[in-house]
């Protein structure tokens, strides 16, 4: 591990600064809007993009169906549990915005990413409940987050880098909406392999951990109702925030998630309460759709980072076996833009 | 016994032909193998669900050591007590050893790698399929997945922190290759080391239901004149409700500055 001196910031001076290493394309947003952003060749871009569901990028649509509970008449796992085990990711965005999914950070000092065209023309926002699409913040947070939004491309204090640029697990509700996933199931177990961070979810209902312990992804106990799968999450240490748009709750929260299975194994959608009475003026609801990345997608360095495994069975395949590489993060310790360098330029 | 009886009672016949019933189960429910049974997944292959640890020392030495402040002593778990070391690699090792206060990579929180993560003094919880183990560690954000789907090692890999994991049974013992390795762990608290051209291979057997003795092969041209081996028993957590609590230090240098709180400016 390397360490350099950026020079352009007190804060990052001295703070390791070390490699990202990774199979993965990018753990970087930037890279990937870089990539998918025309240049700005052209004076007017349309006000919309064409979106593809399993196409490249992040974005892959802007609306989406609403999942409701009910039965499973899908396949089950040998000990009962619907099985909805595969490669999953969100549809909409990655988690550069909360509340505008599709609006791009906040305060982008790069006009080729700021946000184009009417909010109608996006994704709603993740908050569903209440209905204006924003947290309910007290004001105090409020002031807090508007403050983080304020210094997130210029970060002079510590508490204006992004946990998860320090390799910190992405938390919840967040994992659900950075990179893609893999979902894997055990008896007694729903294991969720996040690039940033593992969740396993207990259906024993054996208790939550003592209060005092407190962790980046909860402690997690599931049970599943017909096709969706009930979790009660605790013990959160708040640290984590929702997104480049600095919403969080505090280790006082409480999290009750609801992941309901469409009965065609394509899709969930991810519906979560949220609380904590001291930061939030009443509880709120996230809602996150999600979709299954199989065989028979292309590999997308977002959504599904896989490649063909190198088969040498005799036996034939109905489909391909895909390889997931190793999900790791070496702290990277930068604000936005300040990306992993190995080697200081000379 | 007062008993006027000279033959056995009903209640001694039926004890005896209790007992001789469980003796038939123990011999029988094995499937012919010896010693207890041994859990298995649907398929008749060995099940190594649930959380493991070694009791051992070995991660403070691998190889013997008397105390010393850091570390209580240890008579090691290589097979020949000492490593093969290519002399200018000795030296490297010396060098680690010296500055393991400050170059252990587990002090910085990272990936243990392979086989450090397996006798880390931390659970690790494995999660069995029939096409593959997943290890979950509770030090460092380390998810290894270990292949029994009949697939080898890439065509074209990367290098990795946990290398990439091949595996196939030889009768009950799961036998991992395991290579693709990068250059950034070590095996110890005591500087040993490795190069990327790390090629390990494990050989997980159970020895009773709750213990599983765990063996590796590691060779690594640019470091050792030979392969060399180490074992280490590892013993299942059956405490009550016991879980992994996850374990991520890079970020504990910041704590303080998560989340926002009301009373600081």
């Amino acid at each position: 591990m390397t360490q350099i001196n950026p020079g352009r910031s007190a804060l990052v001076s001295g703070l390791a600064i070390s490699v990202m290493l990774t199979a993965a394309p990018s753990l970087y947003a930037a890279d990937e809007t870089k990539k998918s952003e025309a240049p700005a060749a052209k004076p007017a871009q349309p006000a919309t993009k064409p979106l593809k569901l399993g196409g490249p990028g992040i974005e892959q649509e802007r609306s989406f169906p609403k999942i409701v509970s009910g039965k499973w008449t899908g396949p089950k796992t040998a000990d009962g549990q619907p099985d909805v085990q595969g490669h999953w990711s969100n549809t909409i965005a990655n988690h550069n915005n909360f509340t505008d999914p599709q609006g791009g950070i906040l305060n982008d000092p790069n006009p080729n990413r700021v946000a184009k065209g009417p909010r109608e023309e996006r994704a709603p926002s993740r908050v569903s409940d209440p209905a204006d699409g924003q947290v309910p913040f007290q004001p105090w947070a409020l002031e807090k987050v508007k403050d983080f939004q304020a210094h997130f491309h210029d970060p002079v204090k510590p508490e204006y880098i992004e946990p998860l640029a320090r390799c910190a697990p992405g938390g919840i509700p967040k994992s659900l909406f950075w990179h893609g996933y893999e979902i894997s199931q055990y008896p007694g177990y729903v294991l969720f392999q996040f690039n940033s961070g593992t969740r396993i979810i207990h259906l024993d209902g054996k208790p939550h951990l003592p209060e005092n312990i407190k962790l980046w992804n909860g402690d997690s106990r599931g049970h599943w109702e017909g096709n969706t799968l009930v979790v009660d999450v605790t013990n959160q240490n708040g640290k984590a925030l929702f997104g480049r748009s600095g919403e969080f709750i505090s280790e006082n929260g409480h999290i009750q998630e609801r992941y309901i299975f469409s009965n065609d194994g394509d899709r969930y959608t991810y519906e979560a309460v949220l609380s904590d009475p001291t930061v939030y003026t009443r509880p709120f609801t996230v809602t996150v759709p999600a979709r299954k990345w199989t065989a028979k997608d292309q590999p997308n360095g977002w959504h599904f980072e896989v490649e063909p495994a190198n088969y040498t069975g005799k036996v034939a395949l109905k489909e391909p076996i895909l390889d997931q590489y190793e999900r790791i993060c070496a702290e990277n310790n930068g604000g936005f833009g300040l990306v992993a360098a190995e080697e200081p330029k000379k | 016994m007062s008993s006027p009886n000279n033959g056995p009672s009903s209640l001694q016949i039926a004890l005896m032909l209790a007992s001789g019933l469980i003796l038939l189960f123990l011999a029988t429910g094995d499937a012919g193998a010896a010693g207890p049974k041994i859990p298995r997944l649907a398929n008749g292959k060995p099940d190594f669900s649930g959380i493991w640890q070694t009791t051992s020392a070995a991660d403070y030495d691998l190889e013997p050591h008397s105390n010393r402040k850091d570390a209580p002593p240890g008579a090691g778990i290589v097979e020949g007590h000492y490593l093969p070391y290519l002399p200018a690699a000795l030296e490297q090792k010396k060098k680690n050893f010296a500055a393991r206060d400050t170059l252990d990579p587990a002090l910085k929180g990272y990936t243990l790698g392979v086989p450090r993560g397996i006798y880390y003094p931390e659970p690790f919880q494995i999660f069995q399929r029939k096409q593959d183990l997943t290890l979950v560690h509770q030090f460092g954000h380390s998810v290894r997945t270990i292949h029994t789907d009949e697939t080898d090692h890439p065509k074209d890999p990367y290098d990795w922190w946990l290398g990439d994991s091949r595996a196939h049974w030889d009768g009950d013992t799961l036998v991992v290759d395991v290579k693709h390795f990068n250059d950034k762990t070590w095996f110890d608290r005591a500087g040993n080391y490795h190069s990327d051209a790390l090629h390990v291979i494990e050989k997980w057997a159970f020895i009773d239901p709750n213990t599983v003795e765990y063996k590796a092969t590691v060779e690594d041209p640019k470091v050792f004149s030979k392969p060399w081996n180490l074992s280490v028993i590892l013993h299942r957590h059956r405490e009550k409700d016991f879980q992994l609590i996850e374990d991520y230090r890079f970020t504990l240098d910041y704590d303080d500055a998560y989340p926002p709180k009301p009373n600081k400016p």
